[in-house]
Parts: structure tokens; sequence; C-alpha cells
């Protein structure tokens, strides 16, 4: 391509815009929100907690010591059953003189698990059912939102109840399904409300100008964009998630011994509430603690995600 | 030349609960290869729905191709599967648009959005597509263009963007550049950069170019003909000094008033044409312009024929409006008879102007 020598002319009258200074400030996309998250005091509380409940829940092994919750040097010792903090415990036992601590780190595996694997499945359905109906819109828009709905007005406990008898065999992959069953109608409206707003946009009708097909319009155009309200939905998931294992396995619906949850542990410490109150506080803190830290990161990723909002 | 664009009867309409709106009816035009040619009209007048019908890019329904076709090259644009249709765009037909500040996506950088119609339509290898889109950045004249591929649209300057967007049409070496409004967003200096900038690289490339705008002023200086829009349809045909020199439409004389000039004392209001556009919901039978034009006349409630006024110059209209009876007649309805328009000042007062020569 020839260059004639107007460029030169062209250049010499645009004042050059990246001064030393303004280089130096130029910071990448991820940099600004990541300033932008690291400002927000709260949210950054939440995500360090979530860090070390999380890496505490995969190296539980190392941490205990043990396999599962059964394994030695902590054998289920009935002698010291419900001992309290004692020395070897700092938790105490459980009623079969488990370690107490042992199980609680077991447990959050499996409810940091279903909470996670939970968002992802959910996002999964719900960006592919919100992107489809809001970017056809139409018909296809009434049919989705239709189902949408339907899923949105059952009472979800009892239906989760009978499904899970009847469904869920109570492995951590089964319940995760059930969940996100239930949890996928709310996000795949967040996802058409952005894909909606998106497609009118003048950058996609001139994506469309190039020859992009609907699919390349839909992934590479519209989901980046889209991206901070999903991830923020997804956030929002996982606590929702834990929520709803806790009360599955409360009622024992959920996950079946020798698996335990925090929710199952709920349930089996119910009748030691007078006795040995630690093992109903424990795993109803842990619950409490993990659903706030990621609504609080939730909040905290809304914040610095949102390209309007401005600079504090 | 080569024949490259052929529009026949083109009629769009756009289906609302009241009615159909008749966005474009019948437009009949056609375009060399290498030609450049303006289409001027004010909001409203069917230019944009004109050039979106031609990439098919209207949404179907609200909008519907009533009649016409749409002949490039040799296939017929107007019944083409999505697929050609998706081949053709980016490929043989490229589109700039009016905001540069929304055309762009704001979340993939410089270089994934230049990429894209090299990958879409050339098959390159990333390698490749990135020295292409070097190049691209370089020509039309972002400095420092290895770095700028990393950046986003939001670090750019709107006429920077322009430039990308300019960029990113022509990567596939399309043979048409529709530029839909391009300089209406940006400011002065930066409109006659960017006109140049379409001037230069249609004399590098031999893409031939369809300039959308309502501003007189701009097609003025770049163009070889114009066409100018009203009501959906075409008023008024010329080369552009022809057209400058010898208007033979009413509303074209009246555009052509309503420029201001800068060599003369602002001594008296700006010239308008009376009246508003035509609600093209309920049109009214014959000319569109009776109820604004001066020279009006019992039979323009027939709609006039499309009729050769001189060497590739047309015009709709009954009226000759450079008798001077006609003239004295219009001016008792406040016609202000023409002035001779001096042309050729988009860009010549410029610097991006001054480096054509």
């Amino acid at each position: 391509m020839a260059t004639v020598q107007s460029d030169q002319l062209l250049t010499q009258f645009q004042p050059n815009e990246i001064t030393p200074e303004l280089a130096r400030k130029r910071r990448s996309q991820f940099r600004i929100i990541f300033d932008r998250f690291t400002r927000n005091k709260v949210a950054v509380a939440g995500f360090v907690v979530l860090a070390v409940l999380l890496v505490a829940a995969v190296f539980a092994p190392i941490i205990t010591g043990q396999t599962s919750t059964y394994d030695p040097p902590n054998d289920p010792n009935l002698s010291i059953a419900l001992s309290g903090p004692i020395p070897g415990h700092p938790l105490g036992t459980d009623d079969l003189g488990r370690d107490e601590l042992a199980r609680m780190l077991f447990g959050g595996r499996v409810s940091l698990a279903v909470g996670i694997l939970t968002a992802l499945l959910t996002i999964l359905i719900a960006v592919t059912v919100g992107s489809l109906a809001g970017y056809y819109g139409g018909w296809v828009d009434m049919v989705m939102m239709r189902v949408t709905d339907a899923f949105l007005s059952v009472p979800l406990l009892v239906v989760l109840f009978v499904l899970a008898r009847t469904f869920s065999d109570g492995s951590v992959p089964s319940i995760v399904i059930l969940i996100a069953a239930f949890e996928w109608p709310s996000v795949a409206r967040v996802v058409r409300g952005e894909f909606l707003g998106l497609k009118e946009r003048e950058f996609l009708l001139a994506a469309r100008t190039l020859g992009a097909n609907d699919l390349r319009l839909m992934v590479r155009h519209i989901l980046p964009n889209a991206a901070g309200p999903i991830i923020v939905a997804a956030t929002l998931v996982v606590g929702d998630a834990i929520i709803t294992e806790s009360v599955l396995s409360f009622f024992s619906f959920g996950v079946r011994p020798p698996t335990s949850s925090w929710g199952s542990m709920l349930n089996n410490s119910r009748d030691f509430i007078s006795s040995d109150p630690l093992l109903l506080y424990l795993p109803g803190i842990a619950i409490l603690i993990t659903v706030l830290c990621f609504n609080l990161m939730g909040d905290g990723l809304r914040d610095a995600l949102d390209p309007y909002m401005t600079e504090r | 030349m080569a024949r490259l664009l052929e529009v026949k009867d083109l009629k769009v309409q756009f289906k609302t609960r009241e009615g159909p709106v008749h966005a474009v009816d019948g437009v009949t035009f056609h375009l060399d290869a290498g030609e450049t040619l303006g289409i001027v009209g004010e909001s409203g007048s069917g230019k944009s729905v004109t050039s979106l019908s031609i990439l098919r890019l209207l949404p179907m329904p609200p909008a519907q191709l009533v009649n016409g076709t749409i002949i490039y090259q040799d296939k017929d644009l107007a019944d083409l599967p999505e697929s050609e249709m998706r081949a053709v765009r980016g490929r043989e037909i490229a589109m700039i648009f009016q905001d540069p500040m929304t055309s762009l996506n704001p979340v993939l950088n410089i270089e994934s959005q230049l990429i894209e119609p090299l990958q879409l339509h050339l098959n390159m290898s990333k390698n490749e597509a990135r020295q292409r889109a070097i190049e691209l950045l370089e020509a039309v004249g972002i400095p420092d263009a290895p770095r700028r591929l990393r950046a986003y649209p939001h670090q750019f300057s709107g006429g920077m963007r322009q430039r990308v967007m300019i960029a990113i049409a022509i990567a596939a070496n399309p043979k048409l550049l529709i530029a839909d409004e391009p300089t209406t967003a940006l400011d002065v200096t930066v409109q006659a950069q960017i006109l140049e900038l379409i001037a230069r690289l249609r004399r590098d490339l031999g893409t031939a170019v369809i300039l959308i705008t309502h501003d007189l002023g701009v097609v003025a200086g770049v163009t070889d003909r114009i066409i100018v829009m009203y009501a959906g349809k075409i008023a008024e045909e010329a080369s552009t000094d022809e057209l400058f020199a010898n208007p033979r439409h009413p509303y074209t004389l009246g555009l052509l008033a309503s420029i201001p000039h800068l060599d003369e004392a602002v001594t008296e209001d700006l010239q308008t044409i009376p009246g508003s556009p035509p609600d093209q919901l309920h049109p009214i039978a014959g000319c569109p312009f009776q109820p604004r034009c001066p020279f009006v006349l019992e039979k323009c409630k027939t709609y006039p024929p499309y009729m050769a006024v001189g060497p590739n110059h047309r015009a709709a209209c009954w009226v000759d409006v450079t008798d001077p009876a006609e003239q004295e007649r219009a001016s008792k309805r406040g016609f202000i008879p023409f002035r001779q328009i001096r042309h050729g000042f988009a860009g010549e007062s410029s610097p991006a102007g001054m480096s054509n020569a």
C-alpha cells in the first residue's frame, strides 16, 4: 500500500497523543479492573477469606494428614466422642469420635465444590439459553422465556426434595445438576437482558458488515461485553448453591454418608445442640462466612467490572 | 469503466402498526468501479436505508424489501442466500458508520478487530494477519502502529477511531466502500482529514466509494457524482460540478441556498427550506416536495417523470427552474434567486487538503 507524503503531513498536524507521562499512566484493561476491585476493602477481605477457605479445603489431606474423615491417625474413637477441644483435636470430635477440624475441611470441600461446580454449570446453561433468546428474539425468545418462567414459578424446595429422592443418588455431581437445574433461570434472564441491549449496539452492525455470522457475533462480540454481569451472577450463584445444598443436606436429601458437607454436618449435630453446641456452630458459621464472602466479592466485582463506574 | 453496482427500482418499507412506512420508494442508480458517488439528503430521506439494504443489513422484519434488484457485478444481492451474502460483506462491499465512538467493540483491542475480516475472508495465519494489520494502520495514518495494535478503542480519539474503522473496512480489499456519514460525529479539521484519507485510499486502492451525507460541503470536494434524495426518492442526479453549477430540482436549490458562506457578512438569518420533511407513513400523491416547494404547480399532484435535463443530469421535476419566468413566479412564494455556489470548499482550507497539492 503506497503511502503518500500526506501521511507525514498528517502526523505532523496530530499532536503527539502519547506523552511519556501518559504512557506510564496507561494501564491495561485488567489492571484497571484490578485497581478498582482492590479499592473496595470489604470485597478484598471477602476474597482473602475465600482464598484461605479454598486453600484449606483443597489441601485438607495435607493439613489433617488423612485422606478422609475415617483415616488414621484419627480413626473414629468412640472413647473421645463429643470431647470438645482437646490436644490433637483443636475443634473437638463428633459423636463418633472423628476429628471435627478434619470433618470441617473435608465437608468444606464438598460444600465449596457443589457451590463452584453448580455456578459453572448454571452459567453454561444460562448463557446458552439467555444468549439465544436475547439474540434471536421473536418466538425463540418467547419459548425460552416461558420455560424460564415455568422454572422460576415452581415451589423450589418441595420440587428439590422430591427430585433429590428420585433423581439424585446423593453424589456430588447429581446434587450439582439438581441445583443448577433450578439456578439457571434467573441468570438466563440477566444474560438475555444483556444480549437484548448489546445486539442493538452499532459495533455489532459494524461486525456484521464485515461478514461475521450469528455465532461469531454472539460469542466473540456480545459475550465479552456481557462478561461483567455474568461473572457477578456466577459468584452470587455459588453462595446460593452452597445454601441450597446445605438445606438439602440438612433435611438429609443431599450428600449421603460417608460423604459429608457442612449442611449434613448441621443435620448430624442437631441432637447435640445442648451437649456440644460447637458442632452446630462450626458448620453454620462456615456456611454463613462463605456465602457472605462470595456475595461481598460479587458486589465488588460488579462495581469493578462496570465500565460506567467512575474512578473513586 | 466497468459497472460495479446497479440498483433498480429499490423499494424498502417498514411495517408498523399504522401501516407501511415508505422509507425507500423506487430508487434507481448505478456505480462504476473506482467511482465516488455522493448520496445527499436530510434525515429520513432514505439514504441510510438504501445503503443498508445493499448489504441486506436491515432488520427484517420490520423492514421489507418490497421491490427492486441490486446487481453487484453479476449477482443480485436482493435474493442472494444469507451465507453467500456474508461472503460479500467485508470482502466485496465494506461499510463505515457515522459514530466511531460506538462502532468499535469496546472490549476487544484494535488488533483483534482488524484481524477479523482477514480471518473471515482471506484465511490468513495469525502472523500474516498481524503484519497486515500493522500495514493497514500505517496506511490510514496511525503512528506507532505496532504498539497501537494492543490498544483498546477508548484509548483513541474520535478521528483516530474513524481511521481504525476505515482500516478495518479496507482490510480485505473490498471493491466498494460505503461510508454512511463518516464525518458527522467528528470536528471540522478531523472531518477534512478523514475525507482526504478516503479520497487517497480510493486513488491508491481503486475502491469505489458511496459517500452518504446530509452535508453538501462534504460531498463537494470528493465525489464524482451526486444523488439528491428526498422522501425515499431520488430528486436529482448529476456530476458534482454540474449539480453545483446547474441545479435543476427545487429541493437541491433549497439545499444549496441554505449553505452559509464564510465570506459573507452575517446580516440576515440563515436560509432554510420552510416546512418539515414529509411523513412517509402517509405519503402525499405526486411529488413529495410539493408542500415546501416555491415552484409548485397543479400538475405536481402527479409524480413527475425522471427526466434527463442535461448530459448525465436528471431531475424529477415538472418545472424548469432555470426559466426566469418560473423564478419570477416562485419568488412570490419566498424563492430567493439562486446564487452561484462556489464549491470545492471541503478540505480546501484544511491541512489535509493542502497535502494534496
